[in-house]
C-alpha cells in the first residue's frame, strides 16, 4: 500500500494532479451536462384528467415545434397591441378582440394548450380553438360555453394575420419584448432566460412565423373569412408551397364553416364522406390532416394525446336544444321531414339511416357556391398522399384522400349549434335556409352568440354589442353565395305551415 | 513492480486493440446498414402484375435513385421552378389516389428509402371524358401528358440553386419528418452533399436540353435518341434534334422479327427485348447493379408487354359509319398498316414526315451502343447497324389513345391526320387530357372549350382556358416537329373522312 502510494506521490506527482484534473473536469462537464438536460430536455405536456378539459386545454403536440414561449405569447398582444385592435379592453385576454373565449380569469383562451419543451413552457392551439363556442339566451344571459360546436366566434383570419404582421414588424425583437416580459412576470426573469433563453426563442418564433407567413400570405388576401370560417385546404396547399400565383381564381377560394365534431362513431361505422366535399373516408386520418392546423406534424404529434380526444368524440353528443319546442307542431314537422330531408340526412338527429347519407351530392344538383370545391383539386388530393409517410407506421400515411365533383350530405346532430348553414355559412338560420335563394338574407351578421329561437341559428341582425363589432357577411362576395340547395326537393316551396313545422322538428336533432 | 506494470500495460494495449476491432466492426455494419443493405419492396408491389409494372423497381435506385426525403422536399422548396400547384403533378406526372408515389415512380431501401423510375412513368395514359372528371390511366400506353424535359431540368435546376444546402433543406425536412440524429447527420453531411454534386453532374450530360436553339420537347415526348446518344455512348453533342412521341407498347408480341418487324419509329431496333433492354438502361442511367436480377426484370416485361392488350375505345361508336370506313381503309390504308409491310419501314421520301428524327442516329451509334451493351455482358440483338432512312408503318391497334399523332406527334387528331398539310392545326396545345370523341385525339385548343366544358376564366381582360395552363403549345414549324407528309386519305371526301375516323376507333 505504501509502496504505491509513495509511487504514487513520489515518482508521478504530476501525473497524479493531471488525473484529478481530469476527473474534476469530467465531474464539471458531466453535472453541466445533466443540468442542462433536466433544464432543456423536459417535454411535458400540463395534463388534464377530466377528458373535456383535456379537450379544452390539452395538447395536440402542435407546441413542439410552433408553440411560443409562454411569456413571449403574453407579451406579443402589448407589443403588436395596434395590429388587434379592440384587444386594449381585454386585459392579459386579448385575443377575446378576434373572438376567442376565456373562461373566468383564465390566463389561455380556450383551445390552447401549455407543454414544458425546450427549457420552456409553451403554448399553442389545439382542436378546441375551431370546435368550441358560446350561447346565451338573451343579450344579457351568460354565454354557456359547448365543446364540439363550431367556433362561432373566432376570427381565425384575424388572428393569423394578427401574428404575421407582429412578426414581421420591427418591435419583435429581445429589446421590446424582453422587457415586456420582465414587466409582466413581475420582474422574475433570470439572468439565463433573460440574456440566453428568450432572446434565441424570439429569433426562433420569428423566423417559423415569417416562414409561415411566406406560405400563408397569398391566403390571406383573400375575401375576410370572418368568424366562424376558415380556408381549409388553402392552408394545406401552403404547407405544400404551391405556388399559387400560377393557379386559376377559381381554385384560390376555399372558405367554409367550422364544423361541429360530434358523433364521429357513427360517421365512422358508416364509412361516410367526410369534410364539405366528402374528400376523405377515414377519421382518424382526417382528424391529423385537421391537426395540422395545431402545429401537430408527424414529427411533432402527441399520438396518444389526440388519440383520447379522438375517442371521447366518437361517442360525444351535442347538448339537447335546451328552449321550449311546440311538440304537435315537430310532430307534424317529422312527417315533412321524412319526406323531403331523411334520405340525404338521415331518419333524426342520432340516426343517420338513409340512402345517401354521407354521400356526395353533384355539384350540378346541390348547386351551391362551387368554391370550396373547385378549390380542392385533384392535385391537392395526390400531394396529400405524402402526408404522414415514413412515419415507421405504414398505416399512418394519408391515402384517402379523393377529388370530388359535389358536396357531401351532412347528418344533422347539434344542427341547431351548427348555423350560418351551408357548407360556406351563407344562410344565418334554418327558416331561412327553407327560403328559396333570391329571398335569404343578403347580408348578415356573424360572430354573435345570442340564440334566435324563432328562427334557430344565432341573431343575425346586431352589427355590434359593447363595442365589440360583428362582421358583415356578404353574400355577393366571392365564396359567400347562398344559392343552392333549393327548389322544390329541398323544401323551399313548401307552404308556410309546413317550413315552420319542419324547423320545429330539426330543433330536436 | 515493472514486470507487473508491462504485462498491464500489454492487457491494455490489447484490451484497446480489441475494442477497436469491435468499434470498427460495429462502424462496418452501421455503413453497410445505412448505406447497402437492401430490402425487398413490399409485398403489395409485386403481388399483382399491375402493381408491379407501376411500382416495381428495376433496379435504377442504386444510381438513379434519389434520397426520399430529398425527393419528397424539392417541390416544397423550390415551387418557382414547377409550372403550376401540385408538386410533381403539374409536369404531367401520373398519380394515383391513394398511392404515396406517382406512377412509374419506385421507393425501395437500399440503406436508406430512395426513390427512383421504372417504365410506366412515361407509358402509363391518362384520359377524361370531360374536364370534371378523374381520369382513367391506361397501363402500356403513351404518357402524353408528361413533360419529361421539365422534369430533368427541374431536377437539375434544384441542384444549381443556392437554397440546395443542407441547412435549408434539413429545415423542409424537418417539417415532415421525424428522423433521428442519425439520420439527419447522415441527410445532412452526405446525402444532401452527394445528391447535390451527382445531380449537378447530369447537367453536362443534359447541356442540349438547355439549348435555347432547341424547341422544348413539349407534353408528352422525349428526344428519344438522343438520350441514348449522350447517355449511353457518351458521344459529343452534335446539332440534331428529333423529339417524338412517347410510343405505347401494349401487345408487343404483335412484332415478329422474323417477318422483318423492326421497332422504335425508325426502325432502329430488332426486337422488343432490345428495345426494353435499352429503354431500361436509360432509366437505370448505369451497368445494372445486379445482372441476373435485371435480366429477370427484362424478361418479365417482355412477357408482360408481350401480351398486354390494347385498350379498346371507351366512348360510343357508330358502327354502321365504322364499317363504312372500314372499306375506305382497307383501299387508303391497309396496303401499309394491315399488310406484311406494317411493322417494317417505309423510305422516308416516300412517306414524307419530318427528317429531324433520323438525323439524330446513325449505323455509327448503333454500332457503339451495341458495344457498350455487350460490354457490360447482356446479349441481344440490339440496334439495327445502319443508317435510319425511314419510318416504320406502324400497328394501329389501340390507335385512338395515341394522339397526338405521327412519329413526332405533330398532328392532334385522326381527323387532323386526314386533311391536307396545309389544313393541319399549326399550333396547338399538347398534355391536356380530355378526350375529343369527335376527331378522335385530346382536346388540343381553347377553341374547344364550348365542346367538353373546360373552365375558362378572365384574367386581366384576357380569356384563358385550363388547357393553356396545363398544356404546352405546340408549334409545327419548329425543328423536328414539322406536320408534313403522310398525306394518304387526305383526298378523301368529308364524310368519307369522318366514316374513317369512326372506322379507327374500332383497333
Amino acid at each position: 500500500m505504501r509502496d504505491q502510494s509513495d509511487d504514487w506521490d513520489d515518482s508521478k506527482p504530476a501525473k497524479k494532479k493531471c488525473v484529478a484534473v481530469f476527473l474534476i473536469l469530467l465531474l464539471m462537464i458531466g453535472g453541466v451536462l445533466i443540468a442542462l438536460a433536466i433544464r432543456f430536455g423536459a417535454d411535458t405536456p400540463v395534463e388534464y384528467v377530466d377528458i373535456e378539459e383535456h379537450f379544452k386545454y390539452g395538447s395536440t403536440g402542435g407546441e413542439r415545434a410552433s408553440g411560443f414561449p409562454y411569456w413571449i405569447w403574453k407579451a406579443l398582444p402589448r407589443i403588436c397591441g395596434d395590429k388587434l385592435p379592440g384587444s386594449k379592453q381585454f386585459p392579459g385576454q386579448e385575443l377575446k378582440a378576434v373572438g376567442f373565449l376565456y373562461e373566468g380569469d383564465k390566463d389561455l383562451p380556450v383551445g390552447m394548450s401549455k407543454r414544458r419543451h425546450m427549457g420552456l413552457d409553451r403554448v399553442f392551439l389545439n382542436c378546441a380553438v375551431c370546435h368550441t363556442s358560446t350561447v346565451r339566451d338573451r343579450p344579457d344571459g351568460t354565454p354557456k360555453i359547448i365543446t364540439g360546436m363550431p367556433a362561432n366566434t373566432v376570427d381565425l383570419m384575424a388572428f393569423e394575420k394578427f401574428l404575421f404582421t407582429c412578426a414581421k414588424d420591427a418591435k419583435f425583437s429581445p429589446e421590446h419584448i424582453i422587457p415586456e416580459i420582465h414587466r409582466l412576470s413581475g420582474e422574475h426573469l433570470k439572468a439565463l432566460d433573460r440574456y440566453l433563453v428568450y432572446p434565441f426563442a424570439i429569433y426562433m418564433m420569428r423566423d417559423r412565423l415569417l416562414m409561415l407567413e411566406d406560405r400563408f400570405s397569398s391566403m390571406l388576401q383573400r375575401p375576410d373569412w370572418g368568424p366562424g370560417r376558415v380556408d381549409t385546404f388553402g392552408s394545406a396547399k401552403a404547407l405544400f408551397n404551391f405556388p399559387m400565383d400560377k393557379a386559376p381564381s377559381s381554385e384560390l377560394i376555399g372558405v367554409t364553416d367550422f364544423p361541429s365534431i360530434w358523433l364521429q362513431g357513427p360517421r365512422k361505422d358508416q364509412q361516410m364522406q367526410l369534410h364539405w366535399d366528402g374528400n376523405n373516408t377515414k377519421v382518424e386520418e382526417r382528424n391529423r390532416s385537421a391537426a395540422f392546423g395545431t402545429g401537430a406534424t408527424p414529427a411533432t404529434l402527441d399520438r396518444e394525446r389526440i388519440k383520447r380526444i379522438e375517442d371521447w368524440l366518437l361517442t360525444r353528443e351535442p347538448p339537447a336544444y335546451p328552449y321550449p319546442i311546440n311538440q304537435p307542431l315537430s310532430f307534424k314537422g317529422a312527417s315533412v321531414y321524412k319526406q323531403y330531408c331523411a334520405g340525404c340526412h338521415g331518419a333524426n338527429g342520432r340516426s343517420f339511416e338513409g340512402p345517401d347519407v354521407g354521400k356526395v351530392t353533384p355539384i350540378q344538383q346541390i348547386n351551391t357556391d362551387p368554391h370550396r370545391l373547385d378549390s380542392y383539386t385533384r392535385d391537392l388530393a395526390i400531394n396529400q398522399n405524402l402526408l404522414y409517410a415514413e412515419t415507421g407506421d405504414p398505416g399512418e400515411r394519408f391515402s384517402h384522400f379523393r377529388k370530388t365533383y359535389g358536396y357531401a350530405n351532412m347528418p344533422l346532430d347539434g344542427l341547431w349549434l351548427r348555423a350560418p348553414y351551408l357548407h360556406n355559412g351563407s344562410v344565418p338560420t334554418l327558416r331561412d335556409l327553407l327560403e328559396p335563394s333570391s329571398r335569404r338574407p343578403k347580408t348578415f351578421y356573424r360572430g354573435y352568440d345570442v340564440y334566435d329561437q324563432a328562427k334557430v341559428g344565432f341573431v343575425s341582425t346586431r352589427d355590434q354589442e359593447n363595442g365589440r363589432s360583428f362582421f358583415k357577411f356578404e353574400t355577393t362576395v366571392a365564396g359567400n353565395s347562398n344559392i343552392g340547395h333549393e327548389g322544390k326537393r329541398y323544401g323551399t316551396d313548401l307552404p308556410q305551415d309546413d317550413k315552420a313545422a319542419l324547423v320545429e322538428y330539426l330543433k330536436t336533432f | 513492480m515493472a514486470r507487473v506494470k508491462k504485462t498491464s500495460g500489454r492487457r491494455a494495449v490489447t484490451v484497446i486493440l480489441l475494442i477497436l476491432v469491435l468499434l470498427a466492426g460495429v462502424g462496418a455494419y452501421v455503413g453497410w446498414y445505412k448505406f447497402f443493405r437492401e430490402e425487398p419492396q413490399p409485398e403489395w408491389v409485386t403481388a399483382t402484375p399491375e402493381m408491379r409494372f407501376k411500382y416495381g423497381s428495376i433496379g435504377a435506385e442504386h444510381d438513379a435513385g434519389v434520397p426520399y426525403w430529398i425527393w419528397y422536399v424539392l417541390p416544397r422548396m423550390f415551387p418557382e421552378k414547377l409550372p403550376g400547384p401540385g408538386g410533381y403533378a403539374s409536369l404531367g406526372i401520373l398519380w394515383e389516389e391513394g398511392q404515396e408515389l406517382p406512377i412509374g415512380f419506385t421507393k425501395k431501401v437500399i440503406g436508406f428509402p430512395r426513390v427512383a423510375n421504372t417504365c410506366a412513368s412515361c407509358h402509363t395514359a391518362s384520359y377524361r371524358s370531360k374536364p370534371g372528371e378523374t381520369p382513367t390511366f391506361v397501363l402500356t400506353g403513351p404518357n402524353h401528358t408528361l413533360n419529361l424535359e421539365a422534369f430533368f431540368r427541374f431536377m437539375i435546376d434544384c441542384a444549381k440553386d443556392p437554397r440546395f444546402n443542407a441547412d435549408t433543406m434539413m429545415r423542409e425536412i424537418n417539417l415532415a419528418a421525424d428522423l433521428s440524429l442519425l439520420d439527419r447527420m447522415i441527410y445532412r453531411f452526405i446525402l444532401i452533399p452527394i445528391t447535390k454534386k451527382r445531380l449537378l453532374e447530369r447537367e453536362r450530360q443534359f447541356a442540349w436540353i438547355y439549348r435555347k436553339d432547341f424547341p422544348e420537347w413539349g407534353r408528352g415526348r422525349d428526344d428519344a435518341m438522343n438520350l441514348t446518344k449522350y447517355f449511353m455512348i457518351k458521344f459529343p453533342m452534335d446539332n440534331s434534334i428529333g423529339p417524338t412521341d412517347m410510343p405505347s407498347f401494349w401487345n408487343l408480341k404483335k412484332y415478329k422479327p422474323e417477318k422483318g418487324h423492326l421497332m422504335n419509329f425508325a426502325g432502329d431496333s430488332h426486337d422488343a427485348r432490345s428495345v426494353i433492354i435499352d429503354s431500361a438502361l436509360g432509366v437505370l442511367g448505369a451497368e445494372p447493379h445486379n445482372k441476373e436480377e435485371f435480366l429477370e426484370h427484362i424478361k418479365w416485361f417482355e412477357d408482360y408487354l408481350g401480351s398486354y392488350p390494347a385498350p379498346t375505345y371507351p366512348f360510343s361508336i357508330d358502327r354502321r359509319k365504322a364499317a363504312a370506313g372500314k372499306v375506305l381503309f382497307d383501299k387508303a390504308c391497309a396496303r401499309c398498316h394491315a399488310s406484311d409491310r406494317t411493322g417494317r419501314r417505309v423510305p422516308a421520301e416516300e412517306v414524307g414526315t419530318d427528317r429531324g428524327r433520323l438525323e439524330t442516329w446513325s449505323k455509327k451509334a448503333a454500332i457503339e451502343a451495341n458495344r457498350v451493351v455487350a460490354d457490360m455482358g447482356i446479349e441481344r440483338r440490339g440496334l439495327v447497324e445502319d443508317n435510319p432512312s425511314g419510318y416504320i408503318a406502324a400497328f394501329l391497334d389501340g390507335i385512338w389513345l395515341r394522339a397526338p399523332y405521327l412519329h413526332n406527334g405533330s398532328i392532334p387528331t385522326l381527323r387532323d391526320l386526314l386533311e391536307p398539310v396545309e389544313k393541319r392545326p399549326k399550333l396547338f396545345y399538347r398534355g391536356y387530357d380530355v378526350y375529343n370523341q369527335v376527331k378522335v385525339g385530346f382536346i388540343t385548343s381553347p377553341d374547344e372549350a364550348g365542346l367538353v366544358g373546360m373552365p375558362c376564366e378572365v384574367v386581366q381582360g384576357k380569356r384563358v382556358c385550363e388547357i393553356e395552363r396545363i398544356g404546352t403549345l405546340y408549334d409545327v414549324s419548329q425543328r423536328g416537329s414539322g406536320n408534313l407528309g403522310h398525306v394518304y386519305g387526305t383526298d378523301l371526301l368529308s364524310n368519307e373522312k369522318d366514316a374513317l375516323v369512326e372506322y379507327l376507333k374500332t383497333l
